[in-house]
């Protein structure tokens, strides 16, 4: 056990020394009932930690160097930054009415916190975590992602039907794109040119092309679609009430395949290999790694009580 | 002509929403009975979603669509007069487990939003397990709630009507009939 222990505590000094790209190794869930953040080894498929978070945990984002982990907590209303290394929670920041939606800047320390009751998105400096702007958005604005060159920050408006873009150097919405009804997650590809939302009340996913503002496609997904993630050339779909990840071709835009997976599937992502899917499953506290390319559940992962990992959660 | 645009779509967001968020946090609501009858007796009364006579609460179940996910619905009508609309979303009757969700209930007879629950049943032998799990935000969608619309209103109701539909359905079908 003990070895066990200081075993972890050398592979995340390993973790420290190469590049944030590195294959990830853990898994990080909130546990929303649980009150609570989960450590999956990735390599062993068990959970290694649970520590106390308390505020009902939902979103979750990592610093660039993916040594600090920033939770939302709705109920609590704050943010709290954990020490991933340590596995212990640093400092917290009260924040707003319903701090849900979370994503960090790539490269700098800055991280941008979805409010679901003021409509805002707090800019938070992540050095002295503090609010330090705020950027009124449309209706309860939930899953936030940014460009990979650090640029735009997309923001899911789910009461709005909107993706609003932020960009992050005047901290200005500069365009709302009309999506799908009551998009949730939103994701971002590698290249930066297109993003996807998951709509929760017309069960689909709109294709968006970043660079026009525009809706290119529609894609039918599961019921209730979380969010989206993409891998093997292919998008991931968790469609909560179907209990299913909904798999479809990123290129032809034509679904694949509906995988009977788990009560709840929610936060999903794809690893920095880009061969496997980890998916949270809130109804049975499980995370299911997935191979992207013959679409098997390889593993299912028992967490704490009520998974949701909600933005990225892998490292 | 971009400026216009965002000047409409912010003008626009100022018209307040339809309810339709919910409350921050995410409810569940697992209950479990033990029955000594074999799962197949239990499923044989609980299996139809167009009849949830077994349950007290229900005076009276109408549907149409029978146990087709892709169609079934049903409206349940509470002793007091209140219904409930529900649609199925998953028939399994190998295993022996549906899931369905509420698409219309006036918060005032049940009070929740966003609800789905999974009923099934499983054993071997004489004995069996029936589990009933559920999934809701409370009533109320926004913060600091009244306490009929709270987190912890939401869990009370859902939780009674689930333990006294499972201890009807145990005696019903423990009891021999007369």
């Amino acid at each position: 056990m003990k070895r066990g222990l200081r075993l972890n505590g050398f592979i995340a000094g390993l973790a420290l020394c190469v590049p944030a790209h590195s294959f990830a190794a853990e898994a990080l869930t909130t546990n929303q009932p649980g009150d609570s953040l989960s450590f999956v080894d990735l390599e062993t498929l068990k959970a290694t930690s649970e520590i106390k978070i308390g505020g009902k945990p939902a979103g979750i984002a990592l610093s660039p160097d993916k040594t600090l982990a920033y939770v939302t907590a709705p109920d609590g209303k704050e943010l709290i930054e954990v020490d991933v290394v340590t596995r212990s929670v640093k400092r917290r920041l009260k924040l707003g009415d319903g701090p849900l939606g979370v994503a960090a800047h790539p490269a700098k320390p800055e991280v941008y916190v979805a409010d679901w009751y003021t409509h805002k998105i707090a800019v938070v400096d992540a050095t002295a975590l503090v609010s330090v702007a705020e950027i009124p958005v449309g209706q309860s604005p939930s899953g936030l992602a940014v460009t990979p060159d650090g640029a735009l920050l997309l923001s899911a408006d789910r009461d709005s039907d909107q993706v609003s873009v932020v960009d992050l150097a005047s901290r200005k919405v500069i365009a709302t794109v009309a999506v799908g009804k009551r998009p949730f997650g939103v994701t971002i590809d590698a290249s930066g040119k297109t993003a996807y939302s998951a709509n929760v009340a017309s069960d689909d996913v709109s294709v968006i092309d970043i660079a026009t503002r525009k809706v290119t496609a529609t894609i039918k997904s599961g019921h209730r679609p979380y969010a989206v993630a993409l891998a093997a050339g292919r998008g991931f779909v968790t469609g909560q009430y179907s209990g299913t990840i909904d798999v479809f071709d990123a290129t032809t835009l034509q679904p694949v395949k509906a995988i009977d997976a788990c009560d709840h599937p929610e936060g999903i992502e794809a690893d920095a290999s880009g061969s496997t899917i980890y998916a949270a499953c809130w109804g049975d506290n499980i995370v299911l790694k997935i191979d992207a390319k013959s679409l098997q559940i390889l593993a299912r992962v028992k967490v704490g009580d009520g998974p949701r990992a909600f933005g990225k959660f892998l490292r | 002509m971009f400026k216009r645009l965002a000047l409409a779509v912010a003008l626009l967001g100022l018209v307040p929403a339809v309810a339709s968020a919910h409350g921050p946090s995410r409810q569940k609501v697992t209950e479990t009975i033990e029955i000594n009858a074999p799962a197949e007796k239990v499923w044989a009364v609980i299996g139809n979603f167009q009849d949830m006579s077994w349950h007290p609460a229900f005076v009276k179940t109408e549907g149409t669509g029978a146990n087709d996910p892709a169609s079934a619905t049903r409206k349940l009508t509470l002793a007091s007069g209140g219904t409930i609309d529900e649609k199925l979303n998953k028939y399994d009757a190998a295993g022996k487990s549906m899931s369905y969700e509420i698409t219309n209930v006036d918060v005032k007879v049940v009070p929740v939003t966003n609800y789905t629950a999974t009923l099934g049943v499983s054993g071997t032998g004489d004995k069996s397990t029936v589990e009933w799990k559920s999934a809701f935000y409370r009533g109320y969608v926004n913060n600091d709630p009244p306490p009929e619309l709270s987190d912890e209103a939401a869990v009370a109701a859902i939780t009674g009507v689930f333990k006294s539909g499972l201890a009807a359905l145990k005696a019903k079908i423990e009891t021999p009939a007369k």
